[in-house]
């Protein structure tokens, strides 16, 4: 650790080009990283700095940042992560998304609190990352592979020790919606694939060199210990039981299970694909990030004795979204996103459009039907291999209206180009809301207003001043968890979460970090990704939901009809951008146009 | 703008039954917190309580806005004035009702106001008896009523001499096959008006409703698949199949409203699936 640095950081970025293997050390001032934490906050940062303006995403000047933490290699459960982050391919604005495990520990423990690559190779390459030392190797033994075999072929290559990220051929095919994953856990959202893909960079690989300690270790380890205990509490059982996948019945139940393009919220086959279901006819076990005592990841074992890991949003987004109840289908469908390295949620959205297009005409593809597993396995295989509707489905859901016409952009279920998780707008308005706004677009990870659409303590079908107090409170915690980083599983143990927070920083850095200061920063991360965006081309039109979701009302399994009108969300935006200090048009009052 | 809100009216003297009836009890919860919850299971749009000048009212659910009426013993039709005033650009009708309907159904609340656009009022006609306090009013006719009271002319039918009416009788009404299933005698507008009907309608069965257990309360070890319970309030179906409602605790009823609330109001025919909080994923 630099002598300088607070506890739990480097002080630093190395900054690599992958032309040439050439590198350079970016100081991180103590001020930036007070202000930005690490994760998505220091990364948004990164990006605003060293990202020229206006550059296109898959450029070889577009920069794409690793960003560890301050948390990372602390024994605090969850914290074993780091954010990638770059300008989006699919949204032409700012991505981030987290994965974890061990390349966060060692990537970190090369003695940086970022890495950031520029530039692009000659041919496929592996950025191996060593302490300072950089060497670019020959990756065309892997590139074609997935990135579980690229992942593995690099490390027995590189030999011990090292930790591996890679991107599967989705990413080199440069399919908008590509992943970027390590040890099953994929950087999932925005195409961040496709990013490294552009650069001719097939895996990137990490080795520890050093070490770096908290400021109070002995205060960190029994802040460990407490939230551990808390962590194994009923506010995680859930997903320690059932994983994400409890899910499907749950929100079947809560008529918020997109279904058929988002045509319905209910699902008639919403039963053969919950967990409940899967786990008796399907040998499950169970995994977790390293340094995670929660463990929601649950594998089942599909008919050819594979192993996948399935999420409620692969069976919102390749389930109910193309109408298929068939389990094996949608396992093999999951498979097959991991194996391209592609997605689930733009996959599957992009499919589901796809599949309406083709039933109202607008695409020629007969075979393309809502409910067929075949069809979808085609569709995935199509954009795997860029033949057949593949280059068309490659660009994702909105690029794809635009070249299809008609009126399907009306039905293409994304924001700013990133498809709808699966949360059904119309049946949550504080929801609804935090996918109009949020930077990253369509996005239940940076906003989790679900959380209070599900309170109970609001009525989800009227969005008002509650559900945008929702959303603002949502997006300011995901921005302080993704950025010191812990998991957002993590999120119900915590009675007061920002002076919690602030406590485990403080003993992390030794700074005298409250929850005030917290709650500046998450406003000050939020406000910086919407800067970027503002930069990169943002218009306030980008702050919206596709017509089908204004225009269309919604069928509740009570009978009763629900709609969220085009009004309703623009006064729940207006809240949205008065709490947050902008102007009427989504704009920091000092940014003229 | 919203097809139809509720107004509920508790400004009422309560003369027959000799004290406010809407901090009665039903079942662990009150009247009025229950009519309230009913009728917003009912409508889309907002739900107004007019209440007497300064009334200490009961628990209320979530977003329910209360107004005052502007002067005390005038009457429903001053309150109706009142509550559709306050809908009025907010919503196109508002099913109006007193606080004294317990079994009130939703499908009740659904049938009367699907015909909202049909006519001013939609007037539903029981037992040979008009029903203008389970009924459905146009926001529009707020001015009407309001200077129907200025004239001293307060009984709500005057309201009818100037407004288009369309009439439900009985088989109108049981034709509907989601009222028919839940509400055959159509107990909905069953007043409790003094205290033996409230004693009699007291004493009846609570309502049969099923509830289901999902996710990871199931593995918690209780048992999974439907229950048949007799409740009237979430907090007591959940507790049948022995789960507290806390923070960690969420309820679906019939895909509709997510609550935890325990005086949420049931009746006959819901659907309740209990389930894990905690999204996300
Ligand atoms: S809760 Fe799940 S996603 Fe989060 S760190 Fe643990 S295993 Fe990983």
């Amino acid at each position: 650790m630099a002598d300088s640095s607070p506890g739990g950081y480097f002080g630093r970025a190395l900054v690599i080009d992958v032309s040439d293997g050439s590198t350079r050390v970016l100081p991180l001032p103590e001020r930036v990283l007070r202000e930005h934490l690490g994760g998505v906050g220091l990364g948004t940062w990164l990006l605003t700095e060293l990202g020229p303006p206006g550059v296109d995403p898959l450029a070889p000047e577009a920069p794409i940042a690793f960003v560890f933490s301050p948390l990372v290699g602390t024994p605090l459960t969850t914290s074993a992560k780091f954010a990638v982050v770059a300008k989006s391919p699919l949204t032409g604005l700012l991505t981030d998304a987290l994965a974890s495990s061990h390349f966060a520990l060692s990537g970190k423990l090369t003695g940086h609190d970022a890495l950031v690559l520029v530039g692009r190779a000659a041919g496929p390459t592996t950025v191996a990352v060593r302490g300072g030392q950089v060497e670019l190797s020959d990756a065309r033994a892997e590139w074609g592979a997935s990135s579980a075999q690229a992942e593995a072929s690099v490390r027995a290559r590189l030999g011990g020790g090292w930790q591996v990220a890679s991107i599967g051929p989705a990413g080199e095919r440069g399919v908008r919606y590509a992943t970027l994953s390590h040890d099953g856990r994929h950087a999932g959202r925005g195409g961040l694939g496709a990013v490294l893909g552009s650069k001719n960079v097939k895996a990137v690989a990490v080795h520890a060199t050093t070490k770096v300690a908290p400021a109070d270790a002995p205060g960190v380890l029994a802040a460990a210990r407490d939230l551990r205990t808390r962590s194994l509490g009923r506010a995680t059982s859930k997903v320690r039981e059932l994983g994400t996948m409890a899910n499907v019945l749950a929100y079947n139940a809560l008529s918020t299970l997109p279904t058929r393009n988002f045509s319905e919220a209910v699902f008639e086959g919403a039963a053969a694909l919950a967990a409940e279901e899967l786990a008796s006819a399907h040998a499950v076990t169970r995994a977790s990030c390293a340094s995670c005592s929660i463990g929601c990841s649950h594998l089942y074992r599909d008919k050819g004795g594979r192993s996948v890991r399935m999420e409620y949003q692969n069976v919102s987004s390749l389930g109910s979204m193309c109408g298929v109840s068939d389990p094996e289908a949608v396992l093999a469908a999951s498979s097959r996103c991991d194996d391209l390295g592609i997605d689930t949620i733009s996959a599957g959205g992009t499919i589901a459009w796809a599949m309406e297009c083709a039933e109202r005409g607008l695409i020629d593809a007969a075979w393309l039907r809502f409910g067929s597993g075949a069809a979808l396995l085609r569709a995935l295989d199509e954009i795997g291999t860029g033949t057949g509707l593949g280059p068309l489905l490659s660009l994702g859901s909105r690029a794809a209206a635009e070249v299809v016409g008609g009126d399907s952009l009306t039905f293409a279920a994304q924001v700013k180009g990133l498809e709808l998780p699966g949360y059904e707008p119309r049946t949550m308005h504080a929801m609804a809301l935090g996918m109009a706004v949020n930077a990253r677009g369509a996005d239940h990870n940076r906003s989790g207003a679900y959380d209070a659409d599900l309170s109970g303590e609001l009525d989800r079908l009227r969005g008002g001043d509650a559900h945008v107090r929702g959303a603002v409170e949502s997006e300011d915690r995901a921005a302080v968890m993704d950025s010191m980083i812990l998991c957002s599983f993590l999120r119900g143990v915590f009675d007061e979460p920002f002076a919690e927070w602030a406590v485990l920083l403080s003993l992390v850095t030794g700074w005298d970090v409250d929850a005030d200061e917290l709650r500046t920063t998450a406003q000050r991360i939020v406000l910086a990704k919407r800067a970027y965006n503002l930069r990169e081309g943002w218009t306030p039109e980008d702050d919206w939901l596709p017509e089908r979701f204004l225009e269309t009302d919604l069928t509740l399994a009570s009978g009763r009809t629900t709609s969220l009108t085009p009004q309703r969300l623009r006064s729940m935006i207006l809240g949205y951008y008065a709490a947050r200090g902008l102007d009427g048009s989504g704009r920091p009052p000092s940014v003229q146009t | 703008m919203l097809e139809s809100a509720g107004v509920v009216l508790v400004g009422g003297r309560s003369s027959r039954m000799g004290r406010s009836k809407a901090d009665l009890d039903w079942h662990g919860s009150t009247m009025l917190r229950r009519v309230t919850g009913l009728l917003q299971r009912g409508v889309d749009g907002p739900l107004i309580v007019v209440r007497a000048p300064g009334q200490s009212l009961p628990g209320l659910p979530p977003g329910v806005e209360v107004v005052d009426d502007p002067a005390e013993g005038r009457g429903p039709l001053q309150g109706l004035a009142v509550g559709l005033a306050v809908l009025q650009g907010r919503a196109r009708s508002a099913f109006v009702c007193a606080t004294d309907l317990p079994l009130l159904h939703p499908a009740f609340v659904r049938r009367v106001t699907r015909d909202a656009g049909l006519a001013d009022v939609v007037l539903p006609v029981v037992g040979g008896h008009r029903q203008p306090l389970a009924a459905s009013y146009a926001t529009s006719l707020a001015g009407a009523a309001a200077r129907l009271v200025s004239e001293d002319r307060l009984k709500v039918g005057f309201l009818f001499d100037e407004a288009t009416v369309v009439r439900l009788d009985e088989p109108q009404l049981l034709a509907d096959p989601a009222l028919s299933a839940v509400d055959p005698g159509l107990a909905s507008v069953s007043g409790a008006n003094t205290v033996e009907e409230y004693d009699a309608l007291h004493a009846q069965p609570e309502p049969e409703v099923t509830v289901e257990l999902s996710g990871a309360l199931v593995a918690g070890g209780l048992d999974r698949g439907r229950h048949t319970v007799r409740a009237s309030t979430l907090g007591s179906a959940a507790a049948s199949v022995s789960v507290h409602l806390d923070r960690h605790v969420l309820a679906a009823v019939n895909g509709d409203q997510a609550s935890r609330d325990p005086e949420f109001p049931l009746v006959r025919g819901d659907l309740v699936t209990l389930m894990s909080a905690g999204a996300g994923g």
